[in-house]
């Protein structure tokens, strides 16, 4: 590629750092400031002196109970995909059933299906099954529409093994069990890493299930935690940003420690 | 290399009768005969196709249709029934409170001749459109960028990449925050934003959704072009510069052209996510000013559980999903999406 | 890729093994907890308190605990955020998870799950108990009769709506706060001259949008024109003291009076009590717990420079100026499912006591029972309470909140239309028109 300096590439980029930039720093500073600072000096000011209150504050209003929330509903929306897809892709690469290659098309169709569009009767659903208010509740749509997206990236990742590999399989009397666990899913592991990553942000980021699906404090989650801080203390800016910032410490965390997993994981989302 | 991976897909499609119930074939395999290329030869018409999967294909056990089940049924359960159920409902009076009674096209036509509805759609539309338009061109570039090697490049990947990491709802608050009319930064900073309230106007509020997803979005296409990007063929580059072509030319004749795979998926992404935008709406504008932002899942969600006319609601739900099939149709159609997401699950 | 199939001789098994019990383990374990995670225990001897979320939480929770000190069927208070409070009540209350008592307006906010059958008639209560009917002001106590029976206990304070100012605000423009109309509108254009947005106005939530509706409409026709409408009368709208309120609130917001950005802001975040405390608008029309709010959020304020008084009068209007709009009260109704009548019963019974009297009047609320006068000493600002108990003695009218008023689905039009007047999006006929199509009772 060339190797000139792009001053005008350098140029832009600087733009989006500062459109990037820009208001991640105020949500730093305004997180470290008081309220009366931030009101009286406004958003850009540095803080007059650090504080940590707003954190403290924010924390107390159940951030601690929040997480836990999301993590296990999190765990157990990934369990369920890494439980479902891998058949199911294996089905779809594999089996010469019609079964499965029409299941492969209602997936297909299911990529257009918004959540919002089944919300209304999803919350029918799950009071009359008695899960409303109850994190088993969310768990469950919100791994049914991980499925489209999951099934279609890992049946692609599972297509990448070579016939060949199979036959070999065969020559030792292998099943169609033994290739799964022995052939496919060792060499599906990018796709893999893939669908625990998009399921992971799916139920992380989740709002519209929570939202309609459950009410009480011990069922709420973090998505849901900022929502109803925003609406009761909207005004409350520094309060409010620092419960931001806290939202997105575990993903921090997560990028800082496995940023490859992260990002590779997120480009297989889009393709390869 | 695309025209025998084609058939390679169509053939796992189209072969129903072979196995159907060769159970009894599963698990017995005598000899591979592993020719060249075994299944991949090209095989024209069924009869080839036939005979090539007879080579190999039959003797190699295969899962039967039981490995799909499990999956199918939960989505059946979960989002199938609850399709289903939305077009039933769709045809009901129901409140919440007693059962669901049946009004025929009542909704339907109430819906249709519903100015704010049909408003709805167009926004949802334009909303959607002025993501692609803009975050494409941005996160092409951006991601051609980042996939130079240079170290300063990799350091502002790294803080571009931010965004990402916070959910939409908290985008949503954050820049809700930033952006308040009377304690934000528009209110300090008259000179750039004159009366401060950006959420004010139907341009202003649309500009604000449209600027708020492209600063959310932009880093995660940027990683599909940049992954795509750092894929080209160096030989290209290196052949158009002996040819003597300037940065301009080989970024249009030769990057873009393989970027056009990433791109087609990255809008697809765009287009099914800017139709479903709803926290965003619901956070940033509340379909305000008036229902000037009121695209149609923030509708769906106030007819349904703010107005309790779930009937309405349900046509509403019903609407979206057509739109959103729609246009994903015409977009894979246009693309060549379809036969190009068979081409690359083809490459090994 | 290939290089990778090498390895696969027996490890396969093994890894296979470690798989998927990993995977059957880590399922069951997270889906054991996302079951424990629910808020419906269905089995312990409790019933569910809802509440609307805001500042007075804090009473009802020590109530709540008083209750449980003695009581074997504990009590359990949950609160929803008072944005979203009706929203999510009609959506749950047909559910197994609906509460056993919520806080509701009485009036048509409750009459749709009356005529479902899903309230508890508390004529059994009162028989057993008739101080839970006799210790309250009866005009208050009325909202929530529905067909002649009782289906809510009063369990706030009233909640008149007043026109709060900031006093240093008003000082600084040269403005006294206005008893008649035409006095605000010169106090309106006083402090736009100073550059101060005159009145303060929740516009994004809609209600306070709604506030000056209900005042003007009372003090130009009285409160017997909405009580037409209500009833189903859609020419009380038509009618020409409909037009010349409307005219008139026109004249108000074209005067610019609400600044030019009502629509994005709250009450609820607290952000036009901000603008009113921080000296950035001079007046708000806001319900009795505006009070409250600010103490909490500026305690100084509070007690300095909030100023209050009762809405102007209209020159030559038919509405008596000591008419009163806001919520007479909150209630708490039972729903029939409940499986703890009688310990419901002994809960309501805290609502008329000195305890919950005492309680009420510290965070600024005024209780409507009848023993509340004698505690007024004790008040947060005895003053306050002293001037809002004579305000509501006195008047002849007090007219519940429209949105309150109607039956809950009407609520999203009626906040529709006030909010595209004021925003000047629809003109009187619009509005007239959006209301004359309201569901009625």
């Amino acid at each position: 590629m060339n190797r000139r300096p792009n001053h005008l590439a350098g140029a832009g980029s600087l733009v989006w750092l500062l459109l990037v930039g820009l208001p991640l720093y105020v949500m730093i500073t305004a997180t470290l400031r008081t309220r009366s600072d931030y009101a009286r000096r406004g958003p850009l000011a540095l803080p007059e002196r650090i504080t940590l209150d707003n954190y403290t504050g924010a924390f107390s209003t159940g951030f601690g109970r929040y997480f836990l929330n999301t993590l296990t509903v999190t765990v157990c929306v990934v369990g369920l995909v890494l439980l479902l897809v891998p058949p199911l892709a294996y089905a779809i690469v594999r089996s010469r059933s019609r079964f499965a290659s029409s299941a492969f098309r209602l997936f297909l169709l299911g990529l257009a299906v918004p959540a919002q569009a089944v919300i209304v009767p999803m919350f029918y659903l799950i009071s009359e099954a008695g899960l409303y208010d109850n994190l088993l509740g969310v768990v469950l749509p919100t791994a049914a529409f991980c499925l489209p997206v999951s099934a279609l990236v890992l049946s692609g990742a599972m297509r990448d093994i070579g016939p060949e590999l199979y036959e070999a399989m065969a020559m030792d009397g292998a099943s169609p069990r033994r290739m799964f666990f022995q052939l496919v899913l060792p060499l599906s592991r990018g796709g893999l890493s893939t669908i625990v990553v998009f399921s992971a942000l799916q139920a992380w980021n989740g709002f519209l299930f929570p939202l309609v699906l459950t009410q009480s404090d011990s069922t709420k989650l973090i998505t849901l935690g900022l929502y109803d801080f925003r609406t009761e203390h909207g005004i409350d800016i520094p309060g409010l940003l620092a419960a931001v910032v806290l939202s997105m410490v575990p993903v921090l965390l997560v990028y800082l420690f496995a940023r490859r997993a992260l990002v590779q994981g997120l480009m297989g989302v889009g393709g390869k | 290399m695309s025209s025998h991976m084609k058939t390679r897909i169509r053939k796992q499609t189209r072969s129903r009768t072979a196995t159907g119930a060769g159970g009894d074939e599963r698990g017995r395999v005598r000899t591979a005969r592993r020719s060249a290329g075994g299944g991949r030869a090209p095989d024209r018409g069924r009869g080839a196709s036939r005979r090539a999967r007879e080579r190999y294909g039959s003797r190699v056990g295969r899962p039967g249709f039981v490995w799909a089940v499990p999956a199918t049924v939960f989505f059946g359960l979960f989002a199938i029934t609850p399709l289903i159920m939305v077009a039933a409902l769709s045809f009901t009076s129901w409140s919440g409170l007693g059962p669901p009674r049946f009004v025929g096209v009542d909704n339907w036509t109430r819906v249709f001749a519903d100015p704010v509805m049909i408003e709805s759609v167009w926004l949802s539309l334009l909303v959607t459109f002025l993501g692609v338009a803009v975050q494409t061109p941005l996160s092409v570039l951006l991601g051609v960028w980042a996939a130079g090697q240079q170290r300063n490049r990799a350091v502002l990947s790294a803080i571009y990449f931010v965004p990402l990491l916070l959910s939409t709802t908290a985008v949503s608050v954050l820049w809700r925050a930033v952006l308040d009319p009377n304690f934000g930064v528009p209110s300090r900073a008259a000179w750039l934003f004159g009366d401060g309230n950006l959420f004010g106007t139907q341009a202003g509020a649309i500009g604000v959704l449209a600027f708020v997803s492209t600063w959310q979005f932009t880093p995660f296409h940027t990683l599909i072009h940049q992954g795509a990007a750092r894929a080209v063929p160096r030989v290209l580059y290196e052949a158009a510069e002996i040819d003597g072509a300037g940065r301009v030319r080989q970024f249009f004749h030769i990057t873009l052209p393989q970027l056009r795979n990433s791109v087609i998926t990255s809008t697809i992404l765009m287009v099914v996510g800017g139709l479903t935008t709803f926290e965003t709406v619901l956070i940033l504008t509340q379909g305000g000013p008036g229902t000037d932002t009121t695209i149609t899942a923030y509708y769906m969600y106030q007819k349904a559980f703010k107005g309790f006319d779930f009937g309405a609601g349900a046509a509403v739900a019903l609407v979206l999903v057509v739109a959103a099939t729609l246009v994903s149709l015409i977009v894979v159609r246009v693309s060549g999406y379809d036969r190009m997401r068979s081409d690359m699950e083809g490459v090994s | 890729m290939k290089g990778h199939v090498k390895g696969l001789g027996n490890p396969g098994a093994h890894l296979r093994r470690t798989l998927v019990s990993g995977l059957a383990l880590a399922l069951a374990l997270g889906l054991a907890a996302c079951g424990g995670g629910g808020a419906s225990s269905s089995g312990a001897a409790e019933f569910h308190v809802l509440v609307y979320g805001d500042a007075t939480n804090k009473v009802e929770q020590r109530l709540v605990d008083e209750f449980n000190r003695t009581s074997e069927v504990k009590a359990v208070l949950d609160t929803i955020p008072g944005a979203d409070y009706q929203q999510k009540l009609q959506t749950i209350i047909n559910t197994p998870q609906a509460p056993d008592v919520f806080f509701n307006w009485g009036g048509g906010s409750i009459r749709p799950y009356v005529d479902a059958g899903l309230l508890l008639p508390l004529d059994g209560f009162t028989k057993s108990d008739p101080a839970l009917a006799s210790a309250f002001l009866p005009s208050v106590y009325e909202t929530a009769v529905v067909d002649g029976k009782p289906y809510g206990i009063p369990m706030r304070g009233t909640q008149p709506v007043l026109l709060f100012h900031n006093k240093k605000v008003l000082a600084d423009a040269g403005v006294e706060p206005p008893r008649t109309w035409s006095g605000l509108l010169d106090a309106v254009k006083a402090l736009k001259e100073k550059g101060v947005t005159p009145i303060a106005l929740g516009g994004g939530d809609k209600w306070p949008t709604l506030m000056w509706f209900e005042y003007l409409y009372d003090r130009v026709a009285g409160p017997g024109l909405f009580a037409k409408a209500l009833e189903g009368d859609r020419s009380a709208w038509e009618s020409a003291d409909s037009r010349k309120a409307l005219g008139m609130l026109k004249q108000l917001v074209d005067a610019g009076a609400f600044g030019d950005n009502a629509d994005s802001v709250k009450f609820t975040d607290g952000g036009s009590p901000a603008l009113l405390a921080s000296g950035r608008a001079g007046f708000e029309l806001m319900g009795s717990w505006a009070y409250a709010t600010q103490q909490e959020a500026d305690a100084e304020f509070a007690g300095k420079d909030l100023g209050y008084t009762a809405f102007p009068a209209v020159e030559g209007g038919k509405g008596d100026p000591a008419n009163l709009v806001g919520n007479t009260n909150n209630f708490y109704s039972v729903l029939k499912k409940t499986r703890h009548p009688e310990a419901v019963a002994e809960f309501l019974k805290l609502m008329y006591s000195d305890r919950f009297v005492k309680e009420q009047l510290s965070v600024g609320n005024l209780p409507t029972t009848t023993n509340t006068e004698k505690f007024l000493g004790t008040a947060a600002n005895p003053a306050y309470s002293r001037h809002q108990y004579e305000l509501v003695e006195k008047a002849p009218s007090f007219q519940l909140s429209w949105d309150q008023a109607y039956p809950p689905a009407a609520m999203t039009p009626i906040h529709q239309a006030v909010q595209e007047f004021f925003a000047g999006r629809t003109d009187a006929d619009g509005f007239i028109k959006a209301m004359q199509a309201l569901p009625t009772a």
